[in-house]
């Protein structure tokens, strides 16, 4: 009962219920199996809308992560107790009990929630593997381990993806349906079959981090929570042994460098700001060191893959103290060795970039033009605004606003559609003026 | 000062998502800390679900769950609060979060005597 006093109430750290979410879901996956992930996701339900009755009444108790532990603990328990397999898991419930934090009774004197974060972050490894089965979709890989790891809901999902809630929905159902059928035990994968699994999952994250980085859709251009939540596991693959492949090293290089530099990619009026004209003071140092760390670990032995390539070239930019400082002929080494690994289109575009920066816009724009029928650019926004900015450079005002005009009807961001619109008015202006 | 009790009911069923609720628990703790410190709040508490509702006496008396079993109409919890009018209390009662989620609030006056 409140008292007539205010309660010292803690305010709640920012995404408290959404990770504790995700690390709930992982732990009593190791209770129930990975093919009843739903019940441990309504069991996370039950215990966050207890939280909701509990607290506004009682204050929010002093160690919340500890609360809600103990809560999905004990609701657990009296599940696995109803399903008379008790016994038979005893000795899972005992480590799962002495994991989690005192009893609730005592949670005002609880120690800090001490709750062998190690063992968490084993469960949620176990299932970052589960999630990126490659039983599965890739869609689905990604959307369960938005759901499941990262407590996102549904229409959060469906923001990121670009998907409808309902298609999102039915995809989750579906994957569910494929780890319940598979019965796929719920551990780290055996070595042999560790390098191809490590990938699929390398590749969520690439996915999850790109749509952070750059949104397909809406009012930002950026989504920052999805890109601490690809760093935040990737770092949770990396802390673990089977996760110390130099590949893991430069996906997390290559996320902490462009990370980095998100807030200069926005201004003030959140609108789009290209790498030239970006305030470098905004960029986060301390991210760009340690993605300069994981690059440097990442060069042990003589693995070497795109994520390194993209990282390098993350590099170049992080690294320079204004456009004009920065080494262009390493970042065009890089799209050329990208280039011949991967034979990318997006990648030969942005070469392109990279070209003119180095033999001038002529050499950039025939650069480009060689990759411009390529399918996987035909709707691509940034051909058409790339080539446009060459044809800028070279005093082309008509193709600049042509190139311009193309770009517009192919990007549904906001900032984009602004940027767009203000190059547009610009080489108008010039053309009047002519 | 006179007294009301806030009977929340709540609101819509639709399964939130974490960061959701997460704002939601933020909304009513701002909200009762706020009554708290502008020593209007006297008490308050969740109710369980579920409950008994006692009919009858004798031979004919009934005991069943209720009142309620759509989370919509059921009593969630309660605020005992002050106020120097029913006036200014309806103020206060508008501003229960769960107003904003499709929940309702019966404020009832206690009877001072």
């Amino acid at each position: 009962l409140i008292e007539g006093r205010p309660p010292a109430v803690p305010v709640l750290v920012e995404d408290l219920f959404r990770r504790e979410a995700g690390r709930l879901v992982a732990a009593l996956v190791r209770l129930f199996g990975s093919a009843r992930l739903e019940l441990a996701e309504d069991v996370v339900q039950e215990t966050l809308v207890k939280a909701l009755e509990i607290w506004p009444h009682r204050g929010v108790p002093e160690h919340p992560a500890a609360w809600l532990r103990a809560v999905a603990r004990h609701r657990a328990l009296d599940i696995l107790r109803r399903e008379a397999i008790f016994r038979g898991k005893e000795g899972a419930i005992e480590s799962f009990l002495t994991a989690a934090a005192p009893s609730l009774a005592e949670r005002s004197e609880a120690a800090p929630p001490v709750f062998l974060d190690g063992e968490i972050r084993d469960d949620q490894l176990r299932l970052i593997f589960t999630c990126c089965h490659p039983a599965l979709s890739e869609e689905s890989q990604v959307a369960l381990t938005l759901k499941t790891l990262c407590g996102f809901g549904v229409p959060e999902i469906a923001r990121a993806l670009l998907a409808d809630e309902g298609a999102v929905a039915q995809r989750l159902v579906r994957a569910k349906r494929t780890l319940r059928e598979g019965a796929f035990p719920f551990v780290v994968p055996e070595p042999r079959e560790l390098p191809a699994r490590l990938d699929a999952v390398l590749t969520v994250l690439y996915l999850m981090f790109n749509e952070g980085y750059n949104a397909c859709d809406g009012p930002d251009l950026t989504r920052p929570d999805l890109c601490r939540e690809a760093i935040y596991l990737a770092a949770l693959v990396r802390e673990h042994p089977v996760g110390s492949a130099p590949r893991v090293d430069a996906l997390l290089a290559l996320f902490c460098l462009q990370a980095a530099r998100l807030p200069g990619r926005v201004d003030a009026n959140g609108d789009l700001c290209l790498l030239a004209d970006q305030n470098r003071s905004r960029w986060d140092r301390r991210l760009i060191e340690r993605g300069l760390d994981h690059l440097a670990a990442a060069a042990r032995g003589d693995e070497l893959s795109a994520y390194h390539l993209e990282a390098g070239i993350a590099a170049c930019h992080a690294v320079a103290a204004s456009d004009g400082e920065t080494d262009w002929r390493a970042v065009l080494a890089s799209y050329d060795a990208l280039v011949a690994m991967t034979g990318s289109a997006v990648a030969k575009l942005n070469r392109a970039v990279a070209v003119a920066r180095v033999h001038g816009p002529q050499a950039g724009l025939a650069a480009l033009e060689a990759v411009a029928e390529a399918p996987a650019l035909r709707s691509y926004y940034l051909l058409h605004a790339t080539r446009a900015a060459l044809q800028l450079e070279l005093g082309n005002w008509r193709a600049a606003a042509d190139s311009y005009a193309q770009a517009l009807p192919l990007t549904r961001l906001e900032p984009e559609r602004r940027f767009l619109e203000r190059k547009l008015q610009e080489v108008a202006r010039e053309i009047a003026g002519r | 000062m006179p007294q009301f009790m806030l009977l929340l009911r709540g609101g819509d069923a639709k399964e939130r998502t974490p960061a959701e609720m997460q704002r939601i628990v933020e909304e009513y703790i701002a909200w009762a800390r706020r009554l708290a410190a502008e020593n209007r709040m006297v008490g308050g508490d969740e109710l369980a679900g579920g409950g008994k509702v006692i009919t009858g006496a004798g031979a004919a008396l009934k005991v069943k769950d209720g009142p309620y079993t759509e989370t919509k109409e059921s009593v969630g919890g309660y605020f005992l609060i002050q106020a120097q009018s029913e006036a200014e209390a309806v103020e206060i009662a508008k501003e229960c979060p769960g107003l904003a989620r499709g929940g309702t609030v019966e404020l009832r006056a206690i009877v001072e005597h």
